[in-house]
């Protein structure tokens, strides 16, 4: 009898199988669509749009020049649902008439489904990192330091373009609370990615990793953890702080930059990564903090809640110092150069990843302020289609009251042209048009939106004009 | 030690401080953070090209050739995030520094 072992394939999944576990995941029933736009009480609900994926690769890279294309939208979500299957969520008003919720969120097929599928959803939507930064030289600990400490000479003052967005919007208020929105997947489960690099041994930093985290969760007294805090700021200004309330209001890169983190700190090879975007966010935030409590009390006014905000400047200030001198550089004195580079890729990569979601941020707003332009445009856009003079693919769509398309977005421009019936076409939170026979409005690319049919029967039709400019010469 | 941000081409492409100037090289082999003055007699080595079959750079004035490999693993710690690469350059005696443009040659520009 022979005791010669196969030789060890490490595990890869075909395009296809991948496409079919995908598909067999986003097919429970608490993935499906909602018929209202926002999901009451209820943190095991989170839309997939399970029936487009079949139409989507995600066997490959999705480039950076794609990264908010309606894939990469698709795979956020769906890693968003995978990591936080690893969170503790219970509804505030009980489990009550969630309890089959709850159960298939923690099944164990979700579970297994999700782990198979993760690493090459992580590949697709992170991979395009790889591109983006690229460490090289010697690096030693005198010049990671040095490095890290030029953050401190860096002008952090200065408003991104997500707050100059909501101060210029036409409507600050709806703006603001959209923001707020976008915080939430983070805030409402604050440092629970963190929390995955708690478990283990490594010695005395593994220590100092856990005092951030007491911070974070508020020295175990609820009412001064910061996910508490944030849940005050929310209801402050009229907005409903149960877990994903909004999910359908979440910009592709607002998942992104939660997601981010839960994926280093899901694959612990990426440790050291993390401990350099940690520096970065930590450090960063204390004058982000100090602009966002502005912001928000010039926006809603003295009433807002901004304690969250106002807590974080002066904590974040020891929490930065902390990750450098107590995480950072004994990690280094203990374990060598060679997770410098590491952790100069973690640093740099987080920072990429928030200048994403600024903009992708600022322009959602600008977007949805452009609503009455956009009906507008339908008339010139129109008149090239239906003139013949451009002749993009058409797709015809029939659907009746109440249908609700979940939100989603197109990777070029599109022109909706209602036939007839009555459509209330909705660009993000709080911002809509009623658009009848004979109307319509232009989609922006890669622009979050969704509609709900308030007539009997709505036929429109979906003309992928690719760039509506091209369509008014 | 100055960290120093510049741009991975074009305009602003080379650091100049204290009589050193550094640019930023994209190799087939690596990309890296270059000494745009040999060491020999300080020729232009943002226009050198590799020494055919070889990862090895060659000076345009006096054929001096430098290893790329060694470069990389071994030269001014540097990371390129998108079109910009930050640099811990050594120090010069405190002197400042100024973002120039030098041109580059087609083995040290491939993307």
């Amino acid at each position: 009898m022979s005791h010669a072992l196969p030789p060890h394939k490490p595990f890869e999944l075909t395009p296809e199988r991948l496409k079919e576990y995908v598909v067999q995941y986003a097919t429970n029933p608490i993935y499906l669509d909602n018929e209202e736009w926002e999901n009451d009480d209820n943190p095991y609900r989170r839309q997939l749009r399970p029936q487009v994926l079949p139409y989507l690769d995600f066997s490959r890279v999705l480039p950076r020049s794609e990264i908010l294309h309606y894939e990469g939208l698709a795979a956020q979500r769906i890693l968003a649902a995978i990591y936080e299957s690893d969170l503790m969520f219970l509804p505030k008003a009980g489990l009550k008439d969630k309890w089959d919720d709850f159960k298939q969120y923690y099944s164990p097929s979700n579970r297994a489904l999700g782990e198979i599928i993760r690493p090459s959803l992580e590949k697709f939507a992170f991979g395009f990192l790889d591109q983006e930064v690229e460490v090289s030289g010697k690096w030693t600990k005198a010049e990671l330091e040095t490095y890290l400490r030029a953050l401190e000479d860096r002008d952090l003052t200065q408003p991104t373009l997500s707050e100059i967005a909501i101060e210029k919007s036409t409507d600050p208020v709806r703006a603001a609370k959209t923001w707020l929105i976008q915080f939430a997947p983070d805030f409402l489960s604050e440092a629970s990615p963190m929390l995955r690099n708690v478990l283990g041994y490594y010695g005395p930093a593994q220590s100092e990793w856990f005092k951030i985290i007491i911070d974070e969760y508020g020295y175990g007294v609820h009412k001064t953890k910061h996910s508490h805090l944030f849940e005050r700021t929310l209801e402050s200004v009229g907005l409903r702080s149960d877990v994903h309330h909004y999910w359908q209001y979440y910009l592709n890169s607002s998942l992104m930059v939660n997601n981010y983190f839960h994926y280093l700190g899901k694959n612990h090879e990426l440790f050291f990564r993390y401990i350099g975007a940690l520096y970065y966010t930590e450090t960063a935030l204390v004058d982000f903090c100090r602009r966002a409590a502005e912001l928000l009390t010039k926006v809603f006014g003295p009433d807002v809640d901004v304690e969250y905000f106002t807590e974080h400047i002066g904590i974040d200030v020891h929490h930065g110092r902390m990750a450098l001198e107590k995480l950072i550089l004994p990690l280094v004195e203990e374990h060598g150069e060679v997770i410098i580079p590491e952790i100069v890729r973690g640093f740099e990569e987080f920072q990429i990843i928030s200048d994403i979601a600024d903009r992708d941020f600022a322009d959602q707003i600008a977007w949805m302020d452009s609503g009455p332009a956009n009906k507008e445009l339908h008339a010139p856009v129109w008149e090239a289609i239906s003139s013949g003079r451009v002749t993009p693919p058409v797709a015809n769509i029939v659907e009746p009251y109440r249908e609700l398309s979940n939100t989603h977005c197109h990777d070029g421009d599109e022109l909706c042209h209602i036939v007839s019936g009555t459509m209330k076409f909705v660009a993000g939170f709080e911002s809509h048009q009623i658009l009848e026979a004979g109307e319509g409005t232009v989609i922006n690319r890669n622009r979050l939106h969704g509609a709900i049919i308030e007539s009997e029967e709505c036929v429109y039709e979906i003309h992928s004009v690719g760039d509506y400019r091209a369509c008014l010469s | 030690m100055p960290v120093v941000t510049f741009a991975v081409e074009g305009r602003d492409n080379c650091v100049a401080i204290g009589g050193s100037a550094y640019v930023y090289a994209r190799t087939e082999h690596g990309s890296f953070v270059l000494s745009a003055n040999c060491p020999h007699r300080g020729g232009p080595l943002n226009l050198a090209e590799f020494e055919p079959g070889r990862s090895r750079l060659v000076c345009p004035w006096h054929d001096r050739a430098a290893s790329v490999t060694k470069a990389i693993k071994a030269g001014v710690p540097a990371v390129r995030h998108g079109d910009r690469v930050t640099a811990v350059l050594p120090d010069h005696d405190g002197a400042g520094y100024t973002l120039e443009h030098r041109p580059m040659s087609g083995a040290l520009a491939r993307c």
